[in-house]
């Protein structure tokens, strides 16, 4: 496949954002190849309902040690 | 001409949080990863060492990125060799997030959220346990 681009005049005066966020990107220039991959989850069961349980603790080592 | 100038003239940015980048001026790879388990209580109660990513299955399930194998020629003709903005007004970026002024070549992102959220019983709203 042949792809042509002519880019001609490309002038902007305002751009007014809120947020960027959660791994995204906002880019001002070229660029060759973009991947976006983005997963959310909100189940029916992480809706909890009754007393307050703590989550599963963090093991990652290092991390949210409450003795640090 | 082989590549364009990006060119800004005013760039106001409110907050940058959580590992985010503004990066003025070409990049080669740009690599973004963000995960995050956002929990809502019905009461104010916080337990600092909480969340184990491997514990749920979203952090751990492959997403797979499609292979960049296209056979495609692409011919670009930078008549106007220039990206021009004037004003650029962003409150805020954040989670890996990238505000990029300039050229890039290969660019992937990737964030991954767990919402829980966590209300009291009927009656019960009073309790904090």
């Amino acid at each position: 496949m042949n792809f042509e681009v002519y880019n001609r005049v490309l002038h902007v005066d305002n751009i007014k954002i809120l947020a960027v966020a959660s791994s995204s990107l906002f880019m001002v220039g070229d660029t060759e190849t973009i991947q976006l991959t983005s997963a959310f989850d909100t189940p029916p069961e992480s809706l909890i309902i009754g007393p307050f349980v703590p989550l599963e603790r963090d093991v990652t080592p290092g991390y949210a040690d409450p003795n640090l | 001409m082989l590549t364009r100038i990006s060119s800004v003239d005013n760039l106001k940015v409110k907050q940058v949080a959580f590992d985010s980048i503004i990066q003025l001026g070409d990049s080669c790879i740009l690599n973004g990863f963000s995960r995050a388990i956002a929990v809502q209580r019905e009461a104010e109660i916080f337990f600092g060492d909480e969340g184990n990513f491997p514990s749920y299955r979203i952090f751990k399930k492959p997403l797979p990125l499609p292979p960049i194998t296209e056979s495609i020629t692409f011919l670009r003709r930078n008549i106007n060799p220039i990206i021009k903005v004037n004003n650029i007004d962003v409150t805020a970026v954040s989670s890996s997030s990238i505000l990029h002024v300039g050229n890039s070549r290969n660019v992937s992102m990737e964030a991954r959220i767990k919402h829980i959220r966590q209300l009291l019983l009927e009656g019960h709203e009073q309790d904090i346990r």
